[in-house]
């Protein structure tokens, strides 16, 4: 961190200054992340009440396995608001943390998610019908906006058919919308949510998520307050839609931009699913989330003390050389993938198999439907991006089949 | 060659279980099964399970060559 890098458009110095919020990691999100991975272990942020940032693979994996002297406690984000509505059990440690997850984990298991295949393939197989025949589309409004929600509510969270149109649209508004309308959206989604638990509750149990949400677990021997169980439907739900939009955005984008790759997974559509691993590493939804440190502990010889905040890069920790060979490039064929996309701890993505289906079924469908695609000539993707990054739109063109 | 999987370390990514199949199975929450045992690998998995191990995010499964 002594060495000042030469940042091609920020004046800012992103290893003793960074800014995760700063335009220039939205838009050189990979020169930036490569340049920390290679020159800046721990970088340093003067940003809000100033937070570290861990890079390097083996070190975002010691923190992230250390719950006890790493903690969730206070939230996943950085620099929280005054008033935040933590959402679980992302924002707990274990005990409780890991009392939830045992009753959570088998609807997310894979055996359970394998179930989901053929009602995710018929609602990928809808949407593609929707502008297959155009020529031409907006793949993130048209498709992968959709996608996890029509897939979710139908399967694992399964919420009335009558509810959906407004749910789908406050969540939307909340995810993609106009900044000032995000709050009251969300708003509207939470006041849902607990009416609809609250609904569920007085129903005969139905044996799905829902009812194990609604029992509750132990906490400290008393049952979980009524507002953990809310909190615990809002991160199984928000915890799933925007990050696999921009996941399978992600892949859709690398294989209309890669002709060759596109076409080989059509003759090789075995190595669908290590597309699938390498679109999670390379287009990664959740950037870094936070941690509060407990105990004074150094990390790469950074002296960092209890109090301290620190986002784990989970995104530099996926391009780590030292972890994965040639970690830009975007090969289907490596044996050596270790990548920290779906989080590495305690905390592992509760959606990661589900996660991993609905991008399978997306690659497939959309090359089966549509073999032969090119971005939109004169434009490029827009992202949304901070702790997690969501990919802003896609417009991708093709010569319909007759 | 044996395999083990450190049951304090494995959160359930399912890495090796979809690489090496026939080594690593998978319990009703999603985590490798079995844990804290070593496994015998037949020669025809011993490279699946080497890439299964790799892949581990967690750095959970010892490999032993023999
Ligand atoms: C490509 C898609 C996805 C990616 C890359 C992703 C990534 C992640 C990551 C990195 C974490 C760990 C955060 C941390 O360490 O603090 C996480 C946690 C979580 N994810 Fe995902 N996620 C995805 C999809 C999903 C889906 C589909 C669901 C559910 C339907 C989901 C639900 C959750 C939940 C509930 C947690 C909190 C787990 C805990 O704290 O124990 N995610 N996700
Ligand atoms: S890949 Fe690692 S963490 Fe995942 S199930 Fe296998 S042993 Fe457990």
């Amino acid at each position: 961190m002594t060495e000042t890098p030469a940042r091609p458009t920020t004046g800012r110095d992103m290893h003793t200054d960074f800014d995760i919020e700063d335009v220039s990691l939205a838009e050189n999100f990979e020169e930036v992340l490569d340049d920390l991975v290679a020159r800046c272990p721990v970088a340093h942020s003067t940003v809000g009440k100033g937070y570290y940032v861990v890079n390097k693979h083996a070190d975002v994996r010691r923190v992230g396995q250390d719950w006890r002297t790493f903690s969730s406690a206070d939230g996943w984000l950085l620099n929280p608001p005054e008033v935040t509505i933590p959402i679980l059990p992302e924002d707990l440690d274990p005990p409780y943390h890991d009392t939830w997850r045992r009753v959570l984990n088998p609807f997310f298991a894979p055996g359970n998610v394998s179930k989901v295949e053929d009602l995710a393939r018929t609602y990928a197989r809808q949407l593609l019908d929707g502008f297959a025949d155009k020529g031409e589309c907006e793949f993130v409004a048209d498709f992968a906006s959709q996608l996890p929600g029509l897939i979710l509510f139908n399967s694992i969270v399964p919420i009335p058919d009558e509810d959906l149109p407004q749910l789908f649209n406050d969540i939307d508004t909340y995810s993609f919308g106009p900044l000032d309308d995000r709050i009251p959206a969300f708003g509207r989604v939470y006041e849902y949510l607990n009416d609809f638990l609250k609904a569920r509750a007085e129903q005969e149990p139905k044996g799905d998520v829902i009812d194990v949400i609604n029992a509750g677990v132990d906490k400290d021997g008393e049952p979980s307050p009524w507002e953990d169980k809310v909190h615990t439907l809002l991160d199984v739900i928000f915890g799933g839609l925007a990050t696999t939009t921009h996941a399978m955005a992600g892949a859709i984008y690398h294989l209309a931009t890669h002709p060759e790759i596109r076409r080989d997974l059509a003759a090789h559509p075995e190595l669908v699913p290590n597309a699938v691993e390498e679109t999670a590493r390379l287009y990664p939804p959740v950037v870094a989330p936070a941690r509060t440190v407990k105990a004074d502990v150094e990390i790469a010889g950074v002296q960092l003390k209890a109090g301290d905040r620190l986002a784990l890069n989970y995104a530099a920790a996926s391009r780590d050389p030292d972890a994965c060979a040639n970690p830009g490039e975007f090969d289907i064929r490596r044996t050596d993938v270790v990548q920290s996309a779906f989080g590495v701890g305690v905390h592992r993505c509760l959606g990661a198999h589900l996660a991993r289906l609905e991008l399978r079924v997306t690659i497939e469908e959309f090359l089966a439907r549509i073999p032969e695609f090119e971005l939109e000539p004169g434009t490029t993707p827009s992202y949304e991006s901070a702790q997690l990054r969501t990919m802003k739109n896609l417009h991708l063109r093709w010569t319909p089949s007759a | 060659m044996k395999v083990k999987v450190d049951g304090a370390l494995c959160t359930g990514h399912g890495r090796c279980y979809s690489l090496a199949p026939e080594v690593f199975d998978v319990d009703d929450e999603g985590y490798s099964e079995p844990r804290d045992t070593m496994i015998d690998v037949p020669e025809e998995h011993e490279e699946a399970t080497r890439h299964g191990a790799r892949a581990c995010p967690e750095g959970a499964i010892s490999v032993v060559e023999s």
